[in-house]
């Protein structure tokens, strides 16, 4: 199998998805000559021609507007926001048409499209460019969201997105695009959604946890079994639906639970995973239910550190849960 | 006009022009000597299907306000005073053709092949509803109509049809797709986005802004500087058209042209046809808050109806017998509908659940058992 990085898996996903269905388009801002600000779509514009992988004017409400009508219509439109933090402009459209239109439609209309947009911080991209808005996109009923972690997983749920029937928001860790490398299979590779990964297999603690925090956690994982506490990891991967099952099946085993994730704190998906496990499963439950997430502030320039999960934070929070520390 | 007597010459339109480009004068007199079949492509027999479905949509318009007050709708939005701009506009599109219509189009949709019964189903939320209930009335749209469905976000319809319209590029359909809304909605970021994206890329679309001059209570004045919207067109590098909204015959025309030059690759164009709201915004609104009745009366003269009703007389195509003879027809052929519209009952409950996503995810099943045991319960209270 070929070693990719992140970017490449993206790339090879949407050059696969390009070939095997003339449904499929792309488009965003610089996407087409430049092959994106992060080029992960370089090289698709020569290759698929200007109808398929276009640019478009700076304008997240045109892009996703567009992106909308084009899915009604029958194709599948792949869209780039060039980074979350602006994508607010076109909210309208994935809100208010994209997420409803089957529904409202009586089932006569839906809309199988795709937004891709890199998140995350630790970047030195300052308030607008790190932020992990994910539960914003996680509350709206007829949204899908995915967040992988691993160049193969990448191209996997990429596809398995691009073929989904519904709207799916798909966030990229921007410091992954060409941190990770690893073997990735060639051609056809679906990652279906709402399966969790186990990550690691562990006794004493359940981590949940997805994105570039799954990185985070294995090495908070390595630090904890020097001091003899096992950490089960499992990636979610898919928020919405997410992995219940999962998640209860590795509680049975553990009987604690922390909840990893760089967005803030309060009324997060973090949250949510905390109040499923709450209402579904609390008599699994040994010790209190701990998220460990970023602050409840606007992302920071300067002290993006202080800001983001971490190795301590994560020791910590898997201390409490295992009512180590207070 | 001499030159344009000339069979398949139409009848030129400029765009940006500071008052409204007509066909017909305030009373339904022709202002320039044109022939309905030879200029406008409009053969007696649709000239006179053209008047009856007007009038038809206002008969439909009628009974919604009935079933409105009668507690059977939940809510209605006029298009009286609108019938002109809007059936005119709907006659000048061909089957390949799509609409992103708005709030004040259902009442005319029997025009575009969705049946009567269905537009009262959509209004009172019954199961014959192609939207299953989901909606509010005035929101409906049919994809076997090539209509597609309104949400209520205002101007959205705009920016969500540009789309639809790159997709029929992309496709090579030679459809076009008219997006509607009112002047109010383009003061929207859609609007802006619509247009911009749609002259970038030349494509098959036709924004329609039906100006009835009021945005609920906001006057046109209010929602721009500018002298027209037409006018805004320019800045996007398309054409903008003003046009008199209730002179049917001109939107047909320009819509005709605006749709044709699109389908032939010539680009997106902007209609701005001027009418006015003669009923109050909605069932919810009360107009004499904000206008003078001496000017609802003003516009009450200049009626599109009467004005089509007077160009056909003077063209010996139209009488007193054959109106009555309408009238009678239309109100059976409402009433009818409504009966079935009616008789069809209530949507299915456990459909909710399926058409969130095209599969149901566990966690909606798990909702939907929620409900069906509180449903169980509050008929065993009962």
């Amino acid at each position: 199998m070929p070693v990719m990085n992140f970017a490449q898996a993206l790339r090879d996903a949407l050059r696969y998805e390009l070939a095997h269905d003339d449904a499929v388009v792309v488009f965003g801002e610089d996407v087409g000559k430049r092959g994106g600000v992060f080029n992960i779509t370089e090289g698709l514009q020569e290759q698929f021609g200007e109808e398929r992988v276009f640019d478009t004017p700076l304008d997240e409400n045109g892009i996703l507007g567009m992106a909308v009508g084009m899915a009604v219509m029958g194709l599948r439109p792949v869209a780039e926001i060039q980074f979350v933090d602006y994508l607010w402009p076109g909210y309208d459209p994935l809100y208010s048409e994209a997420a409803k239109i089957r529904f409202r439609s009586g089932n006569q209309f839906h809309v199988p499209m795709v937004v891709r947009s890199p998140y995350g911080g630790l970047v030195g991209g300052g308030l607008y460019h790190s932020q992990s808005p994910e539960a914003l996109f996680a509350h709206v009923a007829g949204l899908k969201v995915v967040i992988p972690s691993t160049p193969s997983d990448a191209k996997g749920l990429l596809i398995a997105s691009i073929r989904d029937d519904d709207p799916v928001v798909f966030l990229e860790h921007k410091r992954m695009y060409y941190a990770l490398k690893e073997e990735v299979p060639e051609g056809e590779h679906v990652v279906p959604l709402g399966k969790a990964r186990t990550v690691r297999e562990g006794e004493d603690v359940t981590v949940v946890t997805y994105g570039m925090m799954v990185h985070e956690t294995l090495k908070a994982a390595e630090k904890l079994e020097k001091e003899g506490i096992s950490l089960h990891i499992l990636d979610l991967r898919t928020l919405i639906p997410f992995d219940g099952d999962a998640i209860l099946h590795s509680l049975e085993r553990t009987g604690r639970l922390v909840i990893v994730a760089e967005a803030p704190r309060t009324v997060s998906f973090a949250s949510e995973i905390a109040a499923f496990v709450a209402e579904a499963a609390v008599d699994l439950l040994d010790g209190p239910v701990v998220r460990v997430t970023g602050w409840d502030m606007p992302f920071p320039f300067k002290l993006e550190k202080h800001y983001m999960p971490n190795v301590t934070r994560i020791a910590r929070g898997v201390k409490r849960a295992l009512s180590l520390l207070p | 006009m001499e030159a344009h007597k000339r069979k398949g010459v139409p009848i030129p339109i400029q765009p940006f022009t500071e008052e409204p480009l007509r066909l017909l004068d305030e009373q339904g007199n022709p202002v320039v000597d044109f022939d309905p079949e030879e200029h406008l492509g409009l053969s007696p027999s649709r000239l006179v299907k053209l008047y009856e479905d007007m009038v038809l949509t206002r008969e439909v318009d009628r009974m919604c306000w009935l079933l409105q007050r009668s507690g059977k709708a939940a809510f209605h939005i006029s298009i009286t005073g609108h019938e002109g701009a809007i059936v005119g506009s709907f006659y000048a599109l061909r089957p390949e053709d799509w609409i992103n219509g708005y709030y004040r189009t259902p009442p005319a949709m029997h025009v575009r092949g969705i049946r009567l019964a269905e537009i009262f189903a959509q209004l009172m939320g019954t199961a014959l509803d192609p939207l299953k209930g989901r909606q509010m009335p005035g929101h409906l749209g049919a994809k076997k109509a090539q209509s597609f469905t309104y949400g209520s976000g205002v101007g959205l319809a705009h920016v969500v049809g540009m789309g639809m319209a790159r997709a029929l590029q992309y496709r090579k359909t030679g459809g076009v797709v008219v997006t509607y809304g009112g002047e109010g909605s383009t003061s929207e970021p859609h609007f802006h986005s619509a247009l911009n994206f749609a002259g970038v890329y030349r494509l098959p679309l036709v924004v329609m802004i039906v100006n009835n001059q009021y945005a609920i209570s906001v006057p046109r004045t209010q929602q721009t500087a500018a002298k027209t919207i037409a006018e805004k067109g320019k800045a996007y590098g398309l054409p903008g058209f003003y046009l008199d909204g209730n002179d049917p015959l001109i939107v047909y025309h320009v819509m005709r042209q605006a749709a044709d030059r699109a389908r032939a690759g010539g680009g997106p164009a902007l209609i701005e046809a001027l009418t006015y709201r003669l009923d109050p915004h909605s069932s919810a609104d009360d107009d004499r808050k904000y206008r003078s009745e001496e000017e609802v009366k003003h516009w009450w003269e200049r009626d599109t109806l009467k004005r089509m009703r007077h160009f056909l007389t003077l063209k010996g195509l139209w009488d007193e017998e054959k109106e009555e003879a309408l009238k009678e027809r239309v109100r059976l052929d409402v009433e009818r509908a409504v009966e079935e519209a009616e008789a069809a009952g209530l949507p299915r409950v456990e459909e909710l659940f399926e058409e969130v996503y095209g599969e149901r995810p566990w966690h909606l099943t798990r909702q939907w058992e929620e409900l069906q045991a509180e449903m169980q319960e509050q008929e065993g209270g009962h």
